[in-house]
């Protein structure tokens, strides 16, 4: 294999997560920039706005905090363009900010013009879930973007066709699970598209159990701060090897199991008590709604996970793990299943549950879990793993695709794939 | 552009004095430790009233403590501005609206039709100016990027001056490229001879 010693240079990944917009060319080495992925739209009007020597109608990046006004304008004024994976079409705001990142991206990491610059090698990554239009809008902004010759080419990559890539793996199953959504998505060599399934449920519905279970322990008053809710889910919640039996053994000797969190700076403590058992639900409720305990909160108003469709995509709400994956393996040539349940990666800060030590055989980590599922459909022979560096590993893969892939393999509307050209 | 500082007013209470674009504004900063002295409050906001005629917008900067033991819809009510801090965000807790600005408008009014017609013609100078220099700034960096006049040999070495420039390959890849397999799989996109396996 020939290398290139321009893209050994001018390589430029962009991962557009929920959260993080990470960035920077290959010369970053293991570690990019990470920047929120939001944009702040200013009130101009304000003396605030106009003493800074701001000329942009949308603030994104470090500098977002110093603009930040009173809470009520957050939910107006603050976007955050992908936290379900997929921005409409018409939802001009949030494309806005994709293009002000875009380009906030590329500018902090402008060459010098006489070292023979002459553009960059973008591959920038979008969930795999994205509908055409949305590879389509942001080859635009790309074009848009690059008036003073900063791009040489740009691609678009599967956030979970780039995790194998950066995982080092070419034939196997990533499944990503995030803040809203989850996606199971097999690759050989290229993504299996027509094999991909997608879950309406992700780290916001953990959430939303952790707070019904808040108000059943009378922390009513907490059950309502998303923020709280959160830390208190990553503190107490576990994943069971088998919900029923762990809950027998939490409620048989309580106090080992007993899940206490003292918020950091104050005196507020959640103490579950005798309840402790209940932070088995919270793991199992990720991993599979169906058990007939989620009956009773569904019954007291907690939404149900439902199929929704997004774009081109059918979320399914109930399938749990095990069911997904089968689906999903199934629907790829024979020959090929059992290599892809041999390699099941996992990525996504939804599954990174940790089992204690003094809980095991009770709680289990995410790996375990999937493999507990597979098993109960009569699967064997399976490897779960999480990704190594799981933040950073989509941008690992955009950087080695960028790297990698031959400058005359052109875009192709149908694969979804190669270089679009931009200049040279 | 952004606020510019400016010469304090005589007798301004202690603070910032800017000017933002057209408009003079004077923030005046209580501090602290002037919370507990209610005289050195009603002190600082009478001092901002007596500049009414000679700024635009008058603005009392303090420490968010204060935003809890008074009222705002007071300051609002007489067109005084409040920003409220505290270590990490500035927050415009009412805006202020604009003063008559009397010595500026009896300026206008007294002055001489020919000054200022000759300081209108000075501003469209001014902005035209502005206007070329945007315009050169971008034609010299433009000119640094763009690619010369393209002909059959100049194409030949342009796609030649970045191999003349990078004839090694970089000496140190990250470490995610060690051993692996994708560099290989990736390297032969477009010259294998079957497509895609599935999808």
């Amino acid at each position: 294999m020939s290398t290139d010693g321009y893209r050994g240079h001018y390589t430029f990944a962009m991962d557009f997560g929920t959260s993080d917009f990470k960035f920077g060319p290959i010369t970053c080495g293991d570690t990019p920039r990470v920047v929120n992925n939001r944009g702040y739209f200013p009130d101009k009007n304000s003396v605030v706005y106009r003493a800074f020597e701001a000329t942009s109608d949308i603030i994104v990046g470090e500098d977002v905090p110093l603009y930040l006004q009173s809470s009520e304008d957050l939910s107006s004024r603050l976007i955050y363009p992908m936290r379900n994976g997929v921005i409409d079409k018409g939802d001009q705001n949030a494309w806005r900010v994709v293009h002000a990142l875009s380009e906030f991206g590329l500018r902090s990491f402008k060459p010098d013009p006489n070292n023979g610059f002459q553009g960059y090698y973008v591959v920038a990554s979008l969930s795999s879930v994205s509908p055409r239009y949305m590879y389509e809008q942001l080859m635009e902004i790309f074009r848009n973007s690059n008036s003073n010759g900063s791009i040489r080419a740009v691609t678009v990559i599967p956030q979970p066709f780039a995790v194998a890539i950066g995982h080092g793996v070419t034939t196997c199953v990533v499944i990503e699970s995030g803040h809203g959504n989850s996606q199971v998505c097999p690759i050989s060599k290229y993504p299996i598209r027509t094999a991909q399934v997608a879950l309406n449920r992700g780290g916001g519905d953990a959430n939303a159990i952790t707070s019904e279970i808040l108000k059943d322990a009378g922390y009513a008053d907490l059950a309502n701060e998303e923020a709280l809710v959160r830390r208190v889910k990553e503190s107490i919640g576990l994943v069971p090897a088998d919900l029923e039996q762990s809950i027998q053994e939490a409620k048989r000797t309580p106090r080992k199991f007993r899940a206490r969190y003292k918020v950091p700076g104050t005196r507020i403590e959640v103490d579950l008590e005798k309840d402790s058992w209940a932070r088995f639900l919270i793991g199992e409720y990720v991993f599979n709604p169906n058990h007939e305990i989620f009956q009773s909160y569904f019954g007291r108003g907690m939404p149900r996970p439902k199929d929704v469709k997004m774009g081109d995509t059918v979320f399914r709400g109930m399938l749990d793990f095990g069911d997904a994956i089968v689906a999903s393996v199934e629907r790829c040539p024979v020959e090929l299943q059992p290599m892809l349940y041999r390699e099941i990666l996992l990525s996504g800060g939804n599954f990174s549950w940790t089992a204690p030590e003094r809980l095991e055989g009770s709680a289990v980590d995410a790996p375990t879990k999937i493999k507990l599922l597979l098993r109960d459909k009569g699967i064997r022979n399976v490897s779960v793993k999480m990704t190594k560096a799981p933040q950073f590993s989509v941008w690992h893969g955009c950087i080695i695709y960028g790297f990698a892939v031959p400058d005359d393999y052109g875009w192709d509307w149908q694969r979804l794939e190669g270089w679009m050209k931009l200049s040279g | 552009m952004g606020a510019q500082s400016a010469d304090p007013l005589p007798n301004s209470p202690p603070g910032l004095s800017l000017i933002i674009g057209q408009e003079r504004v004077h923030v005046a900063v209580l501090k602290s430790d002037s919370l507990a002295q209610p005289n050195r409050i009603v002190d600082v906001i009478l001092g901002l009233c007596t500049l009414r005629g000679s700024v635009s917008q008058i603005y009392l900067a303090a420490s968010k403590l204060l935003g809890t033991a008074i009222d705002a819809n007071i300051f609002s009510a007489h067109g005084i501005g409040l920003l409220l801090f505290d270590d990490r965000r500035i927050e415009e807790a009412v805006p202020a609206q604009a003063t008559r600005l009397e010595r500026e408008v009896a300026a206008v009014q007294g002055s001489d039709p020919a000054i200022v017609s000759e300081l209108q013609a000075l501003k469209s100078m001014y902005y035209e100016m502005e206007r070329t220099i945007s315009r050169l700034r971008e034609d010299l960096y433009s000119l640094r990027n763009t690619n010369p006049p393209t002909s059959l040999p100049r194409e030949n070495s342009r796609v030649i001056e970045p191999q003349r420039l990078y004839t090694e390959p970089a000496t140190e890849l990250p470490s995610f490229f060690v051993n692996n397999p994708w560099l290989e799989v990736l390297s032969r996109r477009g010259r294998e001879e079957n497509g895609p396996l599935a999808g």
